[in-house]
C-alpha cells in the first residue's frame, strides 16, 4: 500500500512537470538582452558559410552575419554547434536563440521556424566527375545521385522542394535520378564522387560556392550546367516572440541598405550573392 | 597462455613442411598482384631491368624475393625469446601500418599545426565526459545488480526493465532522445550532461550485468560458509564474496571503459566539440580531413592502450592468488 503512494505521488509529480512546459511567448528577445548574450546556432562543416579556422574558432558567412546582427542588437554573439537535423527538428527549448546557418525557408518549415530575415540566395549547382559522360543535366537521368540529408539539394534531387519565400526565383527539375543517397554533409558526397565516374556516385547537387571550394582543394569534379536553382537563404527563430523576429529583421535590413551584407558575400564568395541574379 | 605445460616440442614455425607452405602460399599471393610498378619492383631495377618492361620475369622475381624475405623472417623470429618475438611482431606490424598510411600522402604540417588543439580541446573533452560517465555508470551498475539479485520483486523490476531498455536500444539513439525529449518534458539539459547521461545510463545497463554474473559466479557454499559462522550480509558481500568476484568482473569491466572512450564520439551528434567532432570539422576548410580522421584516430588509439596497460595491472594484482 505504501508503495501505491509513492507511486500515486510521483504520478501526480511528473504530471505536474508535464503541465508547466516552458511558455516563451516575448521572452526570447528578454532573455538575450538580460543575459546580454545571443545564443546562435550554427553548423561547424560547412564551409565557407561557417567553419573551423587556422586558430580553430567558427569563422565564415554565415558567422560574420550573426556576429552583425548581435552587434546591431547591441549584444554579443556566442556560438553553438549541434548538428543539422538537431537544429531542424524545432524544439529548441531556450537551448539558442536563432539559427544562422544558410537555412532556405520552405512551407514546411514555416511550420516550426519564423524566418525574419533572406540575408542572401545561393545557386545550387550540380557536380560532375571530370571523367564524366554527361553534358547536359538531362543526361543525369536515372544516375546515382549524392546530396546532404534533410536539405533542399535533397528535396529538388528526389523532386520535392517547396521554395515559397518571398523573391525566389521559379525553377525546374532537370532530371529524374534512379537513386538519391544522402550524406551527413556535402564534403562526404565530394569524396565519393572523386573516386571515380559512378564508382559510387554519378554527380552532386551541392551549392556552387561548396563545389568552387571542393574543385579549388583539387577534387576532380566540375559543375555541369547552369545552377538548378537559387535558393533564399535565411535567419531562422521559433515561433511565439515577433518583437525579437522585428528586432532580427530590422538588423538585417539595415545590414543590406548599408552595404554590410553586401561586402561581406564578396569578402567570402568572391560574387556578391546577396541579390537575386 | 591458455595451458603452459613443460613438453619440449619442436617450434612450428621451423617445421619444414610448414615453412615450404607458407613460402608457396606467399608466392601465390604476391604472384597474383602485379608489384612491379611499386617501390617494390623500383629496388629489384639491377635483377630485372626496367620494372614496367620486365613482364612475367619481373613479377615472378619480385613475387619470390618478397616470398623469401617473409619466410626468412617468420624463420628467425622463431628462435628469438617469447618476449623478443612479441615485441618483434608488434614492432613489424606498426611499420607495415605507418608505411601503409604514408601512401595516403597527408600534410605533415597541417597535422603538427592542429595536434595541440586536437588533444587540449578535443582529447580532453573526451576524458572527461567519459571518465564522468565511467564513474556514474558503476556506481549505477552495482546499485543494478544489487537489485537484480535481491528478493524484493520492486526493485528486481524496476532493475531487469532498466537493463533491458538500456541495452536493447542503440547508444545514438539513446544520446538523441534524452537530448531532444528532456525538454520536452521540461528539463533543458546541455549537450555535454545530455551526452555524460546517455553514456552513464547505457554503460550502466552493460556493467549491471557484468557485476551480476560476477557475484553469481561466487559458489553458494561461500555464502553458507560465510552465514554459518555468524557473518551478515554486508561484511559476507564486502569481505567474502566481492573480493573473489571482483578477477571475474575486472577484465569485462575494462571492456566496457575502453569502448565507452570510443562510444563517447558518439555525443559529436549534439554538438560536444570533443575528439570526433574536431575531426569532423577542423580540416574542412581545406579538404584535409584525412589528416584529422587519421591524427584522431592515432589519439584514440593511444588513450586506449592506456587503459589497456591500466586494465593487465589491475588484473595481475587480483591474480596474486593464482601464481605459484
Amino acid at each position: 500500500m505504501r508503495h501505491l503512494t509513492r507511486l500515486t505521488a510521483l504520478a501526480a509529480s511528473l504530471a505536474f512537470t508535464l503541465s508547466a512546459l516552458p511558455a516563451n511567448a516575448g521572452a526570447v528577445l528578454d532573455r538575450v538582452l538580460a543575459a546580454k548574450t545571443l545564443k546562435v546556432a550554427t553548423d561547424a562543416n560547412w564551409a565557407p558559410q561557417s567553419f573551423m579556422n587556422d586558430k580553430n574558432e567558427l569563422d565564415g558567412f554565415d558567422v560574420d552575419v550573426a556576429k552583425d546582427i548581435g552587434k546591431r542588437l547591441g549584444v554579443s554573439v556566442e556560438f553553438v554547434t549541434p548538428g543539422w537535423d538537431i537544429i531542424t527538428a524545432g524544439n529548441w527549448s531556450g537551448r539558442w536563440d536563432m539559427h544562422v546557418g544558410s537555412m532556405t525557408p520552405t512551407k514546411a518549415r514555416a511550420e516550426i521556424f519564423d524566418f525574419p530575415g533572406i540575408y542572401y540566395y545561393t545557386p545550387a549547382a550540380v557536380a560532375v566527375h571530370k571523367d564524366s559522360k554527361a553534358t547536359t543535366l538531362a543526361d543525369l537521368n536515372d544516375k546515382t545521385i549524392g546530396t546532404t540529408a534533410t536539405s533542399t539539394f535533397e528535396a529538388y534531387a528526389k523532386q520535392e522542394l517547396t521554395l515559397d519565400a518571398a523573391g525566389a526565383p521559379a525553377f525546374k527539375y532537370e532530371f529524374k535520378p534512379k537513386e538519391v543517397k544522402s550524406y551527413s554533409n556535402s564534403t562526404t558526397a565530394f569524396d565519393d564522387l572523386r573516386l571515380g565516374d559512378g564508382t559510387r556516385l554519378d554527380a552532386v547537387v551541392s551549392s556552387l560556392p561548396s563545389i568552387k571550394d571542393a574543385e579549388k582543394a583539387g577534387y576532380p569534379i566540375e559543375q555541369l550546367g547552369e545552377p538548378v536553382f537559387y535558393e533564399p537563404l535565411a535567419v531562422a527563430t521559433e515561433h511565439g516572440d515577433a518583437e525579437f523576429d522585428a528586432k532580427i529583421s530590422e538588423a538585417v535590413k539595415g545590414m543590406q541598405s548599408d552595404g554590410t551584407l553586401s561586402k561581406l558575400s564578396v569578402k567570402w564568395y568572391g560574387v556578391d550573392y546577396t541579390v537575386v541574379k | 597462455m591458455l595451458y603452459p605445460d613443460t613438453v619440449e616440442a619442436e617450434v612450428l614455425v621451423h617445421k619444414p613442411w610448414f615453412v615450404a607452405t607458407m613460402f608457396a602460399v606467399i608466392l601465390a599471393v604476391f604472384l597474383a598482384f602485379n608489384l612491379t610498378g611499386t617501390t617494390m619492383g623500383e629496388l629489384m631495377r639491377p635483377v630485372i631491368g626496367d620494372p614496367l618492361q620486365s613482364g612475367l620475369y619481373g613479377r615472378f622475381a619480385v613475387a619470390f624475393v618478397v616470398a623469401v624475405i617473409f619466410s626468412l623472417n617468420v624463420v628467425l623470429i622463431g628462435f628469438a625469446p617469447l618476449k623478443v618475438q612479441i615485441a618483434i611482431v608488434w614492432f613489424e606490424l606498426l611499420m607495415l601500418f605507418l608505411a601503409f598510411f604514408e601512401t595516403f600522402h597527408l600534410s605533415r604540417p597541417f597535422i603538427w599545426e592542429k595536434l595541440p588543439f586536437l588533444i587540449t580541446q578535443g582529447a580532453v573533452t573526451t576524458l572527461y565526459v567519459s571518465a564522468i560517465s565511467i564513474v556514474i555508470a558503476s556506481v549505477i551498475a552495482i546499485l543494478g545488480a544489487v537489485a537484480k539479485l535481491s528478493t524484493n520483486g520492486f526493485a528486481y523490476a524496476i532493475a531487469s526493465f532498466y537493463t533491458s531498455f538500456f541495452r536493447g536500444l542503440p547508444l545514438l539513439m539513446q544520446v538523441y532522445l534524452i537530448y531532444l525529449g528532456l525538454p520536452q518534458l521540461g528539463f533543458v539539459i546541455d549537450a555535454v550532461p545530455a551526452g555524460i547521461l546517455a553514456l552513464s545510463l547505457c554503460y550502466g545497463a552493460y556493467m549491471t550485468e557484468i557485476f551480476r554474473s560476477g557475484i553469481q559466479s561466487i559458489d553458494r557454499g561461500q555464502w553458507e560458509a560465510s552465514r554459518a559462522i555468524g557473518f551478515g550480509f554486508g561484511i559476507t558481500i564486502r569481505r567474502i564474496i566481492l573480493p573473489q568476484a571482483l578477477p571475474v568482473i575486472i577484465p569485462p569491466t575494462g571492456n566496457q571503459f575502453i569502448s565507452m572512450l570510443k562510444d563517447s564520439s558518439l555525443v559529436s551528434v549534439i554538438g560536444v566539440w570533443e575528439l570526433m567532432f574536431l575531426a569532423r570539422t577542423l580540416g574542412q576548410k581545406t579538404f584535409q580531413h584525412m589528416e584529422m580522421l587519421i591524427s584522431t584516430a592515432l589519439i584514440y588509439w593511444i588513450m586506449s592502450i592506456c587503459l589497456e596497460l591500466i586494465q593487465s595491472r589491475i588484473e595481475r594484482h587480483y591474480a596474486r592468488s593464482k601464481v605459484r
